[in-house]
């Protein structure tokens, strides 16, 4: 019966470290954004430190780009209908990560512009950044 | 009967002339050459695969990889870009006329990742002279400073950000030959003046736009394009008095935006001791939902001290405009693809109902000129060889509330793409 006892303290301690995974260990998470004259839909992504993220992009109209600043990504994002690109994004370090379009698309293309927010999730979700 | 006869005839000779619709011989064209821009893709591939593979080796950790667009076209352009609007338009009552309507260049400049210079020329009805309707005209020409998110400045000519089409006008992202009549006559479409003012996105998805800009002339006002003409289009504007001009809109949810925009501003500095001043409020909405899409917009101008300017435009002129004391417009639309697959096979139907009336309400002692209480009817089709090139076709119906004088329905043909 004890035997029983601490077997089963061990199994449920080495369940519990697998149902709650540090986020800093890393979390995959999709977010499909869309592109049309002169947005993008959602403008913010917000992830916790550590999360993996994969941002499928696809335009309602014509072709954009997708640039993140400072960060080497520069992508054409195709025409209606005609597919879609994927980025993935290490959430490596907390902060504000903007991403333009970067393809002329129109009279407000300047207006196209979002951002990757990452934060310690040990702190707050953010708001601040 | 007779007419509306005539245009069924002309959209069978059209869908004859552009077979792509109904699967002729160019659309069987426009599929080989995007068979060959597709073979043209995957050469590029390699290119765009090394482009990933470099991402993926950065030192931020961050992989970009573009997934196999075995159905794209590689649209390639150069330093310009733009887009042209070139029209058949055949008014009831009046002989049809071919139009190349705009011309329209845009250029771009980066001074530096904040610094951009962004530029709009436009040339109307191909030739600019005294015989012609022709107008060269810079649309916009502003230097934006991008500071942050939430905040940033522009300067130059600038857009009002007034309306749905004002500073989304491209024609592949409208439905009909012609540009919505309310945004035509209400909101005078385009609205552009030299300006200065701030944008940004904040948080929750909601954006702005608020500038200080030139105002408008209210010597150029009329009965029947109410503040079309007073635009003073940057060309060594009054700058004694400015007008203020805003828009809030929501784009946080994917497919949906709503907006609200203001224009205010005194604009009678045309004539000595009238004190004459425009309040425009205008709300907008857009929605779509898989193939279905659906906009709608309301604008209402309030004219001040309107009586005075009547009569001094009578001293000056001899003839009284005529000029409302406010000035209202609303429509809706409707449009859904009705060939949801991929250009060239990419086509939607559209209806739209306009309601605009430049003689809304009138000063004491003024009459309505019924004749500018119009609404409409239009339904029409846009085929899209392209998601950047628009056939469309369509017919309008309008109405007014005169007695007397009747409104001429049209028929419409046009061609519009964007690069």
């Amino acid at each position: 019966m004890r035997t029983t006892v601490i077997l089963g303290l061990v199994i449920f301690s080495l369940l519990g470290s697998i149902s709650r995974p540090d986020a800093r260990q890393g979390t995959a998470r999709e977010v499909e954004i869309v592109a049309e004259r002169f947005s993008f839909t959602p403008s913010e992504v917000r992830v916790p430190l550590g999360t993996s993220l994969r941002l499928r992009i696809r335009s309602d109209d014509t072709m954009h780009g997708f640039r993140i600043i400072g960060k080497g990504v520069n992508i054409l994002i195709p025409k209606r209908r005609q597919g879609e690109v994927v980025v993935h994004f290490e959430a490596t370090e907390a902060g504000r990560f903007e991403f333009w379009c970067s393809r002329l698309c129109g009279a407000g293309h300047n207006f196209m512009r979002g951002a990757i927010v990452v934060f310690d999730d040990t702190r707050n979700d953010g708001e601040g950044i | 009967m007779h007419f509306l006869t005539s245009k069924i005839v002309s959209v069978i000779l059209f869908i004859v002339v552009f077979p792509g619709v109904s699967g002729g011989q160019i659309f069987s064209d426009l599929r080989d050459r995007v068979r060959q821009a597709n073979r043209e893709q995957l050469l590029l591939a390699p290119a765009q695969r090394a482009r990933a593979r470099n991402v993926t080796g950065a030192p931020s950790r961050l992989r970009a990889a573009s997934d196999p667009i075995s159905n794209s076209s590689v649209s390639q352009t150069g330093p310009i870009s733009g887009y042209m609007d070139f029209h058949f338009n055949d008014r009831q009552e009046s002989d049809p006329v071919l139009d190349f309507h705009r011309f329209v260049l845009l250029l771009n400049h980066s001074f530096s990742e904040r610094v951009r210079f962004v530029a709009e020329l436009e040339l109307e009805h191909t030739v600019v002279s005294n015989e012609t309707d022709g107008e060269l005209e810079l649309e916009q020409a502003y230097v934006d400073f991008l500071i942050s998110r939430p905040f940033n400045l522009r300067a130059g000519m600038v857009l009002a950000p007034v309306g749905v089409i004002n500073e989304r006008h491209e024609p592949p992202v409208y439905h009909g030959v012609e540009r919505p009549s309310v945004e035509t006559v209400i909101v005078p479409t385009t609205w552009f003046g030299a300006g200065v003012g701030i944008h940004g996105e904040l948080r929750g998805g909601l954006r702005y736009r608020l500038y200080g800009m030139e105002t408008l002339d209210a010597a150029g006002f009329s009965a029947e394009q109410g503040l079309r003409d007073g635009r003073q289009k940057g060309a060594k504007s009054n700058a004694k008095h400015l007008a203020g001009t805003g828009r809030l809109e929501y784009v946080g949810t994917p497919g949906l935006v709503v907006g609200t925009s203001f224009w205010a501003g005194d604009t009678g500095f045309a004539f000595p001791r009238l004190d004459n001043s425009v309040t425009m409020i205008e709300f907008d909405g857009r929605y779509r939902w898989q193939e279905l899409d659906l906009r709608g917009l309301y604008a209402h101008a309030f004219l001040d001290s309107i009586a005075d300017l009547n009569e001094s435009v009578q001293r000056v002129f001899g003839i009284n405009p005529n000029v409302a004391e406010q000035i209202r417009g609303f429509y809706l639309e409707g449009s859904y693809f009705i060939v949801p697959k991929p250009a060239p096979r990419e086509l939607a139907a559209f209806v739209r109902y306009e309601n605009f009336d430049t003689q809304y309400r009138m000063s004491a002692g003024y009459l309505p000129i019924q004749a500018y209480d119009r609404d409409s009817w239009s339904v029409g089709i846009t085929y899209f060889p392209d998601p950047d090139v628009a056939v469309k076709v369509d017919y309008t119906v309008m109405r007014n509330q005169s007695d007397v004088v009747t409104a001429p329905n049209s028929f419409n043909v046009g061609l519009g793409w964007w690069f």
